[in-house]
């Protein structure tokens, strides 16, 4: 049976008037109207930030809308948990796919199977059709630990197919896959499109949205800001959708250039295997230089890379000339801070209070003699990050786990803010932080430049990046493909670089769907100049 | 969200130990034994702790850092075992020094076994556990081995005896006391000083205890030995840049790794210090019997473990405080010595040993998933001045609360 995609038929999911008031005021969500078509992929785009996330969530049950309803097929429902989405045929395949690594693929295909016997000959059997429907082979036996992370996707459809999944929703699938995975996913989804499997597809990669689906909806700052059939589409629409012709809201943070002194930080050919290929760059004293790259384009690891904290990277490092050994605690040493992406795995100590979390790095110093610290010491450098930085707390006892996410990152900043850092290298330092904080940070990353510092931040927010930076080295695939002068450049620039559509919107100023930038010459000529 | 100081959580270890205390005196006086807290049975319930006691300190330190050490009797037994066959050629100097070099070694062993290679700590251990057993019995050729020289060089560091005196308790009262009166004047702003306050308090209690009073105890070298590795463990994890670092290495490896610690060096160090404390005990096992067999100090990482465990530490890393360790490995050998005291024979000893590390693993899980949360924390709010705590162990009745002292406050270790 193939069913073709038509206007005609019923939606099978809508949402209506969907709105998402988070309990610490957050408005994730307002008002978004989705339609669905069944037999269709439907892209979900939207910058970080823009909701997508909170989307998916309520449509698979594992949160409640504030306002507004669901509509699964033609019937209001109210999902209360993902176990009712699932029964009711809404599966979701998230980045990190929840397999159990130990099992094989047969048992985590039909991990969810009800009864107490397993009929091992019948699963063997629904299992052969599985495959026949999707026209791929694997091992039943195959350990899923053993696989790679293309077919460890695949388990995970077969699983949702196993389930008689009619809707499947689709978090960023591809960030982890390599390009002959990524056609593999792809010629399936469309397979069991044809044969009726509905797919919610969410990505940040337009050439993949483009490609892949037949409808689109645009998120951003959580409405939708376009709707439309994607054969109607081109990317130059699409970016001006996600990043809005607004004037940015963060203004531009950006000192003159005068300011910016000799090479601080010099990175030469840095090399993570299977990540990081031949990286090589230089921030000078007073400079922020952005990192823009997507997920999975290496932009932690570097950062990693070059803090020392990555065992198997190659390459060297240099810091006002003098080379660095390769361990965190030779960085720090050198004058070299990396406030992480995971604040709460790698940047704090939950259970601890804020001043023994803020004083951890320089401890010696804060010591009588390099060996008994001092509290007394500790609590004043405490006292000064929470006035510079306003952080929110009652008191600097307050353990940081207790903090909301904004509060948390100024206080990772916070352990650096005081010390000897002359190199700050900064992981999404704005991420899952709320517009008043982040103004606050981008703000306080332009007092390190002007404090004469070389700052370093990667970021998948790329106004943010426009809006701070210097410079801006765009990464994809583990290499830098581009760099700009973000004086010059846009967002819309940056985001089609970092989408692997380098040609769509730098093809230069005739194009028409060269996003709207001031002077769009200059930094396309920039950007050309690089190997793409 | 502070914890009480004095709660369950904090303090627990200290109420256990106070109620079995009380429990024991009152069934002894009811089975018209002698009064069961005096000296000589003090004396012997503390020198029958000092060897679990002082590996607890130890492996609340390994604990802390993360990791966790199996081999501990294995590595005691070949140090006594070592001993005993270098003790008549190299003399009692060297004998220890190369004990402890073998001890140092097998920690690096270890840790560079789970640290480099990337082998579960209690993998590594398990097989190390066995590995240096079977060493022994190769060194040993499977016999008991004696050594002539045992009873005039190492014997006197086993069996030697000193005097516990209300003089002793003066002095170290006024030691406390001073401390926490340097602690209250040099605290930070916004700091009220609660830790001072407490440890001036417990050192007037003291310095009165010991003018009022006049006794003298006569305690094995051992007891002595106990103490003293104990209050240095607690002032190393709590007052110096190390201890913070090392609480931080067990709390979150990552962020500390990210702060620039070397988190593979104290991985690292913390399986030397069960390895050396276990050489320690070797050698002290060594002179108390004056003859090693392959089979010597098995099932002591179990009673260690247990002790650790009783006393707060958390097998997840990043907490633990090694005087609760201690009062942990007293309440092992109360509850054998009751029974002994009280003739109630062995059988049912290990039933409710069982019972107790069950119940205490019990209350300290329950009271983490109240706050809603897991993990560990920093031992500056669980710590108790160590005086203090000892000598409630010590002298009394600890029927009290046990002066768990807020340190956290105070800043004793400002001395210069």
């Amino acid at each position: 049976m193939t069913i073709e995609p038509g206007d005609t038929m019923e939606p099978i999911l809508e949402t209506r008037g969907l709105t998402k008031v988070f309990g610490n005021g957050t408005q994730a969500l307002t008002e978004v109207d989705l339609t669905v078509r069944p037999a269709t992929i439907h892209g979900i785009v939207g910058a970080n930030g823009a909701g997508k996330s909170t989307l998916i969530k309520i449509i698979s049950g594992a949160i409640r809308p504030s306002d507004g309803s669901v509509i699964w097929k033609g019937r209001e429902v109210d999902w209360s948990s993902p176990r009712d989405a699932r029964a009711a045929g809404v599966r979701t395949i998230y980045q990190h796919i929840p397999l159990v690594p130990t099992l094989s693929v047969l048992d985590n295909v039909f991990l969810d199977q009800k009864g107490i016997l397993r009929g091992e000959g019948d699963l063997r059997v629904a299992f052969r059709q599985l495959l026949e429907r999707i026209d791929y082979d694997i091992d039943p036996e195959a350990i899923v630990s053993d696989l790679p992370i293309g077919d460890r996707q695949m388990v995970a459809i077969l699983q949702a197919l196993s389930m008689g999944a009619e809707l499947v929703i689709m978090d960023e699938p591809t960030a982890s896959l390599s390009d002959a995975e990524r056609e593999l996913a792809f010629s399936i989804a469309r397979r069991l499109r044809a044969q009726g499997t509905t797919f919610l597809y969410i990505s940040h990669f337009l050439d993949e949205i483009l490609d892949l689906t037949e409808e689109v909806t645009v998120l951003r700052d959580g409405r939708v800001t376009l709707r439309a059939a994607t054969r109607d589409l081109d990317a130059a629409r699409l970016v001006k959708a996600i990043a809005g012709n607004r004037l940015l809201a963060t203004e531009h943070h950006r000192t003159a250039a005068e300011h910016i002194g000799r090479p601080l930080l010099e990175v030469q050919h840095m090399s993570v295997p299977g990540r990081i290929e031949d990286v090589s760059l230089t921030v000078h004293e007073g400079e922020v230089v952005g990192l823009a790259g997507l997920l999975g384009s290496g932009r932690s690891e570097l950062l990693h890379a070059i803090f020392g904290a990555d065992g198997k990277a190659r390459g060297s490092v240099r810091v006002d000339g003098r080379k660095v050994g390769r361990s965190t605690g030779a960085a720090v040493d050198a004058g070299v801070a990396l406030v992480p992406e995971d604040r709460f795995k790698q940047g704090l100590l939950g259970p601890w209070s804020i001043w023994q979390n803020t004083s951890l790095p320089d401890i010696k110093r804060l010591a009588w003699r390099g060996l008994i610290p001092s509290e007394k010491a500790e609590r004043a450098r405490a006292d000064r990050v929470v006035e510079a930085l306003g952080v929110v707390t009652r008191t600097i006892d307050t353990e940081v786990r207790d903090l909301s996410g904004g509060n948390a990152q100024k206080v990772v900043f916070g352990k650096w803010l005081d010390g000897g850092a002359r190199v700050i290298l900064l992981d999404d330092p704005t991420v899952g932080v709320d517009v008043g904080a982040k103004s606050d940070i981008l703000e306080l990353i332009r007092g390190f430049a002007r404090a004469g510092k070389a700052v370093l931040i990667a970021s998948s927010d790329f106004e943010e990046l426009v809006a701070v930076s210097d410079r801006i080295l765009v990464l994809a695939d583990g290499g830098i493909v581009a760099e700009l002068d973000a004086a010059t450049t846009t967002e819309h620039e940056v985001l089609g670089l970092a989408s692997g559509l380098g040609a769509a919107t730098t093809d230069g100023p005739s194009d028409p769907s060269t996003p709207s930038s001031g002077t769009p010459g200059d930094p396309t000529a920039t950007a050309q100049g690089l190997p793409a | 969200m502070k914890r009480s100081m004095f709660g369950l959580k904090t303090a627990g270890v200290f109420y256990a130990l106070g109620v079995l205390v009380v429990v024991l005196v009152i069934l002894s006086a009811a089975a018209g034994r002698p009064f069961y807290l005096n000296p000589t049975n003090l004396a012997n319930i503390l020198d029958q702790t000092a060897w679990t006691g002082i590996v607890a300190v130890a492996m609340t330190m390994l604990l802390i850092t993360g990791n966790f050490d199996l081999s501990v009797g294995s590595v005691a037994a070949f140090a006594g075992a070592m001993t005993m066959l270098v003790l008549d050629q190299v003399g009692a100097p060297g004998t220890i020094g190369l004990v402890f070099l073998a001890g140092l070694v097998f920690g690096l062993i270890n840790g560079a076994l789970v640290q480099y290679v990337g082998i579960n700590a209690f993998i590594v251990t398990l097989g190390t556990m066995t590995t240096i057993r079977g060493l022994v019995q190769i060194l040993t050729d499977s016999r008991t081995v004696i050594a002539e020289t045992t009873s005039a060089t190492l014997t006197p560091l086993q069996n030697s005896t000193w005097q516990f005196s209300n003089t002793l308790v003066l002095i170290i009262g006024a030691i406390v006391l001073g401390l926490g009166v340097l602690a209250y004047v040099r605290r930070g702003a916004g700091n009220k000083g609660l830790g001072g306050i407490v440890a001036i308090v417990t050192g007037v209690l003291f310095a009165a205890i010991g003018l009022l009073t006049s006794f003298s105890w006569q305690m094995t070298l051992p007891v002595l030995y106990l103490l003293v590795i104990t209050m240095a463990a607690w002032l190393f994890l709590r007052f110096t840049v190390f201890g913070r670092r090392w609480y931080a290495v067990g709390g979150n490896v990552e962020a500390a790794k990210l702060s620039g610690i070397h988190t593979d060096r104290y991985k690292i160090a913390g399986f030397c210090c069960t390895a050396i404390a276990a050489s320690f005990i070797g050698i002290l096992y060594g002179a108390e019997i004056k003859s090693v067999n392959p089979g010597t100090l098995s099932g002591l990482e179990l009673s260690v473990l247990a002790a650790a465990i009783l006393g707060g530490t958390s097998l997840n890393g990043g907490s633990g405080n090694p005087i609760k360790s201690v009062i942990g490995a007293l309440i092992l050998t109360t509850l054998t010595n009751g029974f002994n005291i009280l003739n109630l024979g062995a059988t049912y000893q290990s039933f409710v040993v069982g019972l107790v590390i069950i119940g205490a693993a019990a209350i300290y899980t329950a009271s983490r998933s109240d706050s809603g949360r897991r993990g560990g924390r920093l031992g500056r709010r669980r710590t108790a001045t160590a005086a203090a705590s000892t000598a409630a162990a010590a002298t009394s009745a600890a029927a009290a609360p046990g002066p768990e002292a807020p340190a956290g406050n105070g800043r004793p270790g400002d001395t210069p």
